[in-house]
């Protein structure tokens, strides 16, 4: 992406808004990339260009070599929208079909395809209900799902945990770190620079249409941050001793403090997501 | 941006998709069954004639619940389609796909005439089957006569869904051609309306210019003239009601010049949803 600049007429002889402005840069294959910004920081419409439904005023964006827009572009990229909403007369084993069709997929294989994909994402026992009756977790599986049917190379996420709850948002977590573990690169919008720091190798931090940020975000969050040791369990007379010899050697110490997990680790520590019987208590 | 290529296997596939989600949309099913509770009614209603032949009334009262019902289908259908996809954002997984913004559009009003057609193919049907059963028993029961009328030809009864279609095609064109450039489902519903109103009364226009002495103003309805196009020989119903039929050659410029305000419409649509922000 080299000298991206986008810019949009504000009504008839309003004024205009520079949505982007000058965006360069370099996305690796396989890497994970997540873009934060405010809301109107641009994001979208980054993601729009890269894409190809939208073009930019100035610059230009290759997609693996190929003008975003062409056809040969188009056909390594999967896209899910912002909280998708489908339609909701179709079921969803006939969305994604639909979708994989117009991916160029045809023939026989078609069928295992779809039921493949809605199989990852865990929607097979609902494959054959209308979208209508699906929960806002289920359609935005479902929009992974017709996002991934072709196998794209390059897969761009518009917010993809937006209004979802923490199962949900695990799931989706899953599929971006299986897409990931299979050399797949991916790119998503995110509000939660939490869920960025989890997923992603690098970080893009939009702000007004500027590249403001681009940074590995390992390094990012290692830096000049001091490093903890986790024990467990850590009696006071073993405290005092480590003291004394980190203090023979030269290093600081700062404090105990008490690790905690989050309330979704520890629950999916215990549970998956899948069922099972019978009420567990700690 | 370089666009790919038009493929008319994308557009057939989005034309199925959107015939599909048509036909399984409550309110567009709904107004189909009224349409036909209307033609199935009319039967009922031969009593109330106004001093023409029953089968005259079954004719007219049956073909024009074919059109006033089809014109609505014809607005809606178009408008909402479009405008639902765009405001749930499903329209950019589709053209995120290879697909053209002009395989869209074309596969969009692909889905509508279908829709049409079958709507206008069942009316149709209906029409004609009544219009036979009612002849059939009338004829039997020796009915014949000033009260039954002269026989309205099936043939006739077709070529009139037929010839609807087209219209409503043209209908479904312009609504789909205002809703590329509109910003409301709502708003592009009106424009269909006020359209279609303006194309039933160009009739009207053709005198107003007959009277037109300056060419300025000869040239200016002229123009406003040709960008609509004339319903008035597309309301055949009454001559099938009457027993005529359409001759081939008739029918055929019938169709040429649907299909040529269909073409304009729809290029209309396709040139002002290429260059819309989406």
């Amino acid at each position: 992406m080299d000298g991206i600049t986008r810019v949009f007429a504000t009504g008839w002889r309003g004024p205009t808004v520079r949505a982007l402005n000058g965006i360069t840069l370099r996305i690796e294959e396989g890497e994970v990339v997540g873009l934060v910004g405010a809301n109107g920081s641009g994001k979208s419409t980054l993601l729009k260009i890269i894409l190809g439904v939208l073009a930019p005023t100035e610059g230009e964006c290759r997609v693996f070599g190929v003008p975003s827009g062409r056809r040969e572009a188009r056909e390594s990229v999967g896209f899910l929208p912002e909280s998708p909403d489908f339609s909701p007369q179709l079921t969803g084993f006939e969305l994604v079909c639909f979708h994989a069709q117009l991916g160029g997929m045809a023939g026989a294989g078609i069928r295992g395809r779809v039921d493949e994909v809605i199989s990852g994402v865990g929607l097979t026992e609902a494959r054959n209900r209308r979208v209508g009756t699906y929960s806002k977790g289920m359609r935005q599986r479902l929009g992974l799902a017709q996002a991934l049917v072709t196998d794209p190379r390059l897969v761009i996420l518009d917010e993809p945990a937006s209004g979802l709850d923490f199962v949900a948002a695990e799931e989706t977590a899953r599929t971006i770190r299986a897409l990931k573990a299979r050399g797949r690169t991916v790119v998503f919008a995110s509000h939660r620079p939490e869920q960025v720091e989890e997923l992603c190798d690098r970080v893009l931090v939009l702000d007004q249409g500027r590249l403001v940020l681009e940074a590995a975000v390992a390094e990012l969050v290692c830096a000049r941050a001091p490093t903890a040791l986790l024990v467990d369990p850590l009696p006071a007379e073993t405290l005092g001793d480590l003291r004394a010899w980190l203090r023979v050697r030269g290093v600081e110490f700062l404090g105990v403090e008490r690790s905690r997990r989050g309330l979704a680790q520890a629950i999916w520590s215990r549970w998956d997501g899948r069922g099972g019987e019978g009420v567990e208590r700690p | 941006m370089k666009r790919p290529p038009f493929s008319p296997r994308r557009a057939g596939l989005i034309a199925g998709y959107t015939f599909r989600e048509a036909v399984r949309q409550r309110l567009l099913v709904t107004l189909c069954l009224v349409a036909a509770v209307t033609v199935g009614g009319t039967l009922f209603l031969r009593e109330l004639n106004f001093g023409s032949s029953e089968l005259k009334f079954i004719t007219d009262l049956g073909l024009g619940a074919l059109t006033f019902f089809g014109a609505i289908l014809a607005i809606i259908a178009p408008a909402q389609l479009f405008f639902s996809d765009l405001e749930h954002q499903t329209m950019l997984t589709v053209l995120a796909k290879p697909v053209s913004r002009t395989e869209f559009i074309v596969g969009k009003f692909g889905g509508v005439l279908l829709l049409l057609a079958v709507y206008c193919g069942a009316m149709t049907a209906l029409v004609a089957g009544l219009l036979a059963g009612y002849q059939t028993g009338a004829i039997a029961a020796r009915m014949d006569g000033p009260g039954l009328g002269s026989t309205v030809f099936l043939s006739g009864v077709a070529v009139c869904g037929l010839v609807t279609w087209l219209k409503l095609g043209m209908v479904a064109a312009l609504t789909l051609g205002v809703a590329s450039y509109a910003r409301s489902g709502g708003f592009a519903m009106m424009a269909g309306v006020v359209a279609l109103l303006a194309c039933e009364l160009q009739y009207l226009a053709r005198d107003f210019y007959g009277q037109m002495t300056t060419p300025w103003a000869r040239a200016g309805v002229w123009m406003l003239g040709l960008a609509l196009p004339d319903f008035e020989a597309f309301n055949v119903s009454g001559r099938v009601a009457a027993g005529e039929s359409l001759s081939p050659g008739q029918l055929g410029g019938l169709a040429t010049y649907a299909l040529a305000y269909m073409a304009v419409f729809a290029g209309l649509a396709v040139y002002g949803f290429r260059h819309r922000e989406l």
